[in-house]
């Protein structure tokens, strides 16, 4: 992000009014290698046609903030990989972890990681390191820390099920998973703030808390997320694209102050549950609508949707979710413009 | 009689298993459905009056989580309370003293590990009485064929939480429906939509595990 958008992005969430409001997506693979027609494998494992995709990304759609931007991962095998998850990567498809942990007594050996040499973190910053200079030349700077979530990774260590089932039958060894995790990830988070200067946020991407009652989302997600929150950094992202209403009314708690949900949820609504102290990031459907109707429809849907806010105040307009596979280019001028035409 | 099955139908809807589980906490060291099925069946209640007992605890547990009263948490526990259940009744299905209300085929499309979905449904799906074939994850659409020829009179479902993954399930719907085109097709996962699914072709959409028994009962896609 430039020193603008990210101005911009820091008094929105202060409560600063733009007019036009300002427009934000979430932007990575694989919509990203698609839209720059490389397979998904050469944008992984190519440092420099994933700079050129982001570079060519960021300057096409310059009205647009990249949420993080420059966002250097492996798919859903970037966290997991550290635990030593093995990861299948098809040439051209969404690469996925496997479980490494078996049994919940697995949990008790399980070590907790350096973010420093293990898996594939060492090539994540080591992509940054290399593109940094690329990066600052076009006027960006790396502004995140990123990292999937705790209970997010524990699914992939473990399983979605029987994490889900380990909460309730044995929520002690369920807490002790979390807690590893979220130590790793504080010491991945800080990793990356002291290897980027530049960085002034986190960004965390977990969407497994929407499966979770109020119970446990209060035992398994609110004191780790706090913990991984409770930093200086002026933004502090969550994504979550799943259900939401449990979680919502916590995001202030937790310390979040942008937050970006799925489409099921009116942002009118989440205002409400949020106490509008969040700054919204959403939420057009994202394959129906961004990425499945014409930039007339786009257009249409975008401007109800601005036109529907009760209160435009802590808004990033933005699909719900991150950018879906597919969205054309001209979608997203649509999406701009439509915004740009929806002034107060 | 009737106390003892109804307490079964209760375990099932609270995701009590067996003595020793500690969920919930508030029928800690309490028999669980595992204990009670065993002694129902041993003084004589019908297979067929537990498996009705079991059907109501899973309607009712379904329906708070289509309120919003309880989450998949809760649901898994109620599906695990439901298979120890099973695991009694197994015999009976066999020997076609209880008969099932027909096959369900379910799997995970290729590319895709995500097992949630695709359990819970499946959990839910036996609970009411189908016989389930889980094919597990990261399903190929020659590993769906050979299914359906197996059970020429199954029914499939199809599960995705991917939006990438949603290319394989439609690749999947079509390799079903030009070889076995009487086969009812049902597709669900968060990057669905009755519009994505009725363009895949398939015969129908379920965004609950209760939208999923529902089509099946219903005969739907026959």
């Amino acid at each position: 992000m430039t020193e603008e958008q990210w101005d911009i992005l820091k008094r929105t969430i202060n409560g600063e009014l733009f007019d036009p409001l300002p427009v934000g997506f979430i932007m990575d693979s694989p919509w990203l290698p698609n839209w720059y027609g490389v397979r998904i494998i050469d944008y992984f494992s190519n440092d420099a046609i994933w700079l050129s995709a982001n570079l060519k990304a960021i300057s096409e759609f310059h009205d647009a903030m990249f949420l993080p931007g420059f966002w250097s991962e492996f798919g859903m095998c970037t966290e997991p990989s550290a635990f030593g998850a093995r990861g299948t990567f098809p040439p051209d498809e969404f690469p996925f972890a496997h479980k490494v942990i078996r049994s919940p007594e697995d949990i008790d050996d399980l070590p907790i990681p350096d973010p420093a040499t293990d898996g594939l973190l060492p090539f994540v910053l080591n992509r940054l390191r290399i593109a940094r200079q690329g990066i600052e030349g076009a006027g960006h700077k790396i502004r995140f820390a990123v990292a999937r979530g705790p209970l997010n990774i524990a699914s992939y260590l473990m399983g979605a099920t029987e994490f889900l089932t380990l909460m309730m039958t044995d929520p002690d060894r369920a807490a002790a998973l979390i807690k590893k995790i979220t130590t790793f990830l504080k010491d991945w988070l800080r990793l990356q703030m002291e290897t980027f200067p530049s960085i002034d946020g986190i960004f965390l991407l977990d969407d497994l808390i929407g499966f979770i009652g109020v119970e446990e989302f209060r035992t398994f997600a609110l004191p780790y997320f706090k913990e991984l929150f409770d930093s200086g950094v002026s933004v502090k992202f969550l994504h979550n694209d799943a259900p939401c209403k449990v979680s919502a009314p916590f995001l202030p708690e937790m310390g979040v102050n942008l937050f970006n949900m799925g489409f099921d949820v009116s942002l009118n609504e989440l205002k409400e549950l949020t106490e509008g102290k969040v700054t919204l990031v959403g939420n057009i459907p994202p394959r129906d609508v961004l990425a499945s109707a014409s930039p007339e429809e786009v257009f249409e849907k975008t401007k109800e949707l601005v036109a529907a806010l009760r209160d435009r105040a802590r808004v990033v307009v933005s699909c719900g979710g991150g950018m879906p596979p597919g969205v054309r280019t001209e979608n997203i001028i649509a999406f701009v413009d439509a915004v740009k035409a929806s002034l107060d | 009689m009737e106390v003892a099955v109804r307490k079964i139908g209760e375990c099932i809807e609270r995701g009590k298993v067996n003595r020793t589980s500690p969920y919930p906490r508030d029928m800690l060291g309490q028999d669980g459905s595992d204990e009670l099925t065993r002694q129902a069946l041993d003084s004589g209640i019908t297979a067929e009056a537990i498996l009705q007992a079991c059907n109501e605890g899973m309607k009712r547990i379904g329906d708070k989580f289509g309120r919003n009263e309880v989450f998949v948490p809760e649901l898994l526990m109620a599906a695990k309370a439901m298979n120890a259940v099973m695991s009694h009744l197994k015999p009976y299905f066999q020997t076609g003293v209880v008969k099932t209300k027909g096959k369900f085929v379910i799997g995970t499309v290729a590319g895709d590990l995500h097992d949630i979905g695709k359990n819970l449904v499946a959990m839910v799906v036996e609970g009411n009485g189908w016989e389930v074939v889980d094919l597990g994850v990261d399903v190929k659409t020659v590993k769906f064929l050979e299914a359906v020829n197996e059970n020429p009179d199954c029914r499939v479902g199809l599960s995705a939480l991917l939006t990438t993954t949603m290319l394989n399930m439609s690749k999947t719907v079509m390799g079903i429906k030009s070889r076995f085109p009487t086969t009812p097709v049902i597709v669900g996962g968060a990057p669905l939509t009755q519009k994505v699914a009725d363009e895949m072709g398939a015969d129908g959409y379920a965004p609950t595990p209760q939208g999923a028994v529902a089509f099946l009962d219903r005969g739907a896609g026959r």
